[in-house]
């Protein structure tokens, strides 16, 4: 098994520590996140309806869910009839496996893939390479990280915290040219006569599924840069690798689902290729791969399905959560430890890859509702974000000293003559500590030394407030008389 | 117990079974020129679109255009309009690749300079192109040359994307998908260093269709 990351509340601190205090990262990540979100808001203003577009990819999705089973049997069924092969998959390991086992028996050594978030859910290069199979990305963003030996750290632009001469200096170290930072065509083309080979030559194409389709059993991918087309066209042989929950019904409501992704994503209308496959090459089709694989990928989230978690599957992965969160622009994507950021990530991934390892999650956010503003699927993000929060106190997951903290606050608060007693005496014995109106915090409590906690005000604003009623007691009846 | 079991067992004991789905979304979209928004629509991204009166101008555009790219090795699909035109004869000093003739094709298309094909529709509100696989059209021609030149009826035009599912729906094509179908809505573009665009990553670096009446 591959190792996945904890994320505990010391390490959550510590990476956005140190992601606000990157200067280069803090550019490119407030760059690439404006961009994104006005692009989006001016690709939404642009249509007839956006609002009740919306609404409907919420219902599709809602009723999707609650029969897929059903829907999931449909797309096994026309796949098949079309000529691919399903593979079913319970976890990570049972994916892996497969992929693996279907390359050994074509003797692959080089497979191609495009940018696929389940294919990292999985670690699915780790275990290419273990089995002695090089996976290449070929989205450019995906094959800049490869290079450069990171995770993604957003969901659609993988390379984005980094700065164009992060990439350049990239680029000549590992491939031997010498680039300055600003000649993106130059890079560009490098990519393309590099991967170009490669696309060629590899045996197999591993892509993802951003939408599949029941009634034909066909799958769709996305990509602007026509990696997505290659990886589907050129080898002999292609994988796909979907979470079980990326199913539309009926090609309307794929539609509805393509025209949101495309403009909640980048703000594009559509994505520059949309690819639907159904099937291998057929008999008279003068060329194409001769064998498709698709694995349903379940990891957890059948589990989530009918309980108070289950709006998460109706996510359609646009990152657009991302691009407006605060905490995201923030600290960037790798501190959530998972592919999965952004709000979408802080609840997807507790629920996925446990709660108790990353029990910081819930707790990357401000809860102030932006997330679910952008969703198109209109997600009640903040809502998962509280249930989080609550099961992590119901199954004590939070420090115990935290426990220990907020429930005496909790007996504290309801006794309000005690709790004046108090803030009386935090009053006096605040003094040695307090500076410029805050309290200098422990090391332990803060380990970016960013926070500070504001010291108790002089007088409260009980007292202020009484005072203030009295006062204006006084002006209105003056004013009467 | 398959995975297939398991799997179908734990999503049928969890779910709610309570589905309602929506009535297909109608398109809101109308457009007095479809032509004119396929062509501003495409422009946005640095694609290029013509419309021209008929199948000769069209043709007339075409030579202008393999002059002006001073394309010399063409790829071709086997379909209409071409399949009755001899195109290697109009223009003998390109060397030309007719899908379905012998040789290897996958070599001439990553040799090519030109790749040459109609489609199946265009999309008016996004500029998109709708091409299918299928005897005579690859995968190829349209992906590995540099430049894409689609020679399309006009009434191919449809508004949007909903209008289109619906019409494969109404002519009862729905079902008969073909192995690869493909939207294109512009030349090959990436955004991935720095949100800087650059065009031509992988797939074609131009993008240029022909509307004829």
């Amino acid at each position: 098994m591959t190792h996945t990351p904890n994320v505990t509340f010391y390490d959550f601190r510590k990476s956005a520590a140190k992601a606000v205090n990157d200067p280069n990262l803090q550019r490119a990540v407030d760059g690439a996140t404006l961009r994104f979100r006005t692009h989006r808001a001016e690709a939404l203003a642009e249509l007839p309806d956006s609002d009740a577009l919306r609404d409907h990819l919420k219902a599709i999705r809602a009723a999707t869910l609650a029969c897929l089973a059903d829907h999931l049997e449909t797309f096994e069924r026309n796949a098949q009839a079309a000529g691919a092969h399903v593979h079913w998959a319970r976890d990570a390991a049972d994916a892996q496996r497969i992929v693996v086992e279907i390359a050994q028996q074509h003797d692959a050594d080089l497979v191609v893939k495009s940018k696929s978030m389940a294919t990292e859910e999985i670690h699915l290069n780790d275990a290419l390479l273990a089995a002695g199979i090089e996976p290449v990305e070929t989205d450019l963003g995906e094959w800049i990280i490869q290079l450069a030996g990171e995770p993604p750290s957003h969901i659609i632009g993988p390379a984005l915290h980094k700065t164009r001469q992060q990439v350049a200096e990239l680029f000549n170290r590992k491939l031997g040219t010498n680039f300055t930072g600003d000649d993106i065509p130059g890079m560009t083309e490098q990519a393309r006569r590099v991967l170009r080979e490669k696309f060629l030559s590899a045996s197999i194409g591993i892509s993802g599924v951003n939408v599949a389709v029941a009634e034909t059993g066909s799958i769709v991918l996305v990509t602007n840069e026509g990696n997505g087309r290659m990886v589907t066209s050129a080898p002999p042989v292609h994988i796909a690798v979907m979470g079980l929950e990326k199913l539309a019904p009926t090609w309307d409501d794929a539609a509805v689902w393509l025209s949101l992704l495309g403009r909640s994503a980048t703000g594009q209308p559509l994505s520059i290729y949309t690819a639907t496959i159904t099937g291998p090459a057929q008999a008279d089709d003068p060329d194409g791969p001769q064998e498709v694989h698709i694995v349903l990928l379940d990891n957890g989230r059948s589990a989530l399905l009918g309980g108070k978690y289950e709006e998460i599957l109706q996510c359609i992965r646009c990152g657009a959560c991302l691009n407006i969160c605060p905490v995201y622009q923030e600290v960037s994507g790798h501190a959530y430890g998972s592919p999965y950021s952004g709000p979408i990530g802080a609840v997807i991934t507790p629920l996925l890859f446990g709660l108790e390892e990353y029990e910081a999650l819930p707790h990357a956010s401000s809860l102030c509702g932006a997330c679910l503003d952008v969703c198109p699927a209109r997600i009640d993000l903040p809502r998962m974000l509280l249930e989080l929060r609550a099961d992590e106190v119901e199954q004590r997951i939070i420090p115990r000293q935290e426990r220990l903290l907020e429930g005496s606050a909790a007996w504290v608060l309801g006794r309000p003559r005690l709790f004046r007693f108090l803030t009386g005496l935090g009053r006096f014995f605040q003094r040695p500590l307090a500076r410029n109106g805050s309290l200098r915090l422990p090391r332990g409590l803060n380990p970016a030394r960013d926070r500070q906690l504001p010291a108790l005000a002089p007088r409260s604003f009980r007292e202020l407030w009484d005072d203030g009623l009295s006062a204006n007691d006084a002006t209105s009846e003056e004013e009467g008389t | 117990m398959t995975a297939r079991e398991h799997i179908l067992g734990q999503l049928r004991d969890n779910a709610r079974g309570d589905a309602a789905p929506p009535a297909p979304w109608q398109s809101r979209r109308q457009f007095d020129d479809m032509a004119a928004r396929f062509i501003a629509s495409l422009e946005k991204v640095k694609g290029a679109a013509y419309r021209v009166a008929s199948l000769d101008v069209a043709l007339d555009k075409l030579g202008e255009l393999l002059q002006t790219l001073e394309a010399e090795r063409i790829v071709v699909n086997n379909e209409a309009p071409f399949d009755t035109l001899d195109l290697p004869g109009r223009w003998p000093e390109a060397e030309w690749h007719t899908v379905g003739q012998a040789g290897d094709l996958r070599a001439a298309c990553a040799a090519a300079d030109v790749g040459l094909s109609s489609a199946d529709a265009a999309l008016a509100e996004t500029g998109t192109l709708v091409l299918s696989s299928g005897p005579g059209r690859s995968r190829l021609v349209t992906l590995l040359p540099p430049v894409h030149i689609a020679l399309v009826p006009a009434a191919c035009l449809t508004p949007d994307i909903f209008t289109w599912t619906a019409t494969r729906h109404a002519a009862g094509l729905a079902d008969a998908m073909p192995a690869n179908l493909i939207l294109v809505s512009g030349p090959s573009k990436t955004a991935d260093i720095e949100q800087t665009l650059a065009v031509g990553v992988h797939g074609p670096k131009r993008f240029i269709v022909v509307l004829y009446d």
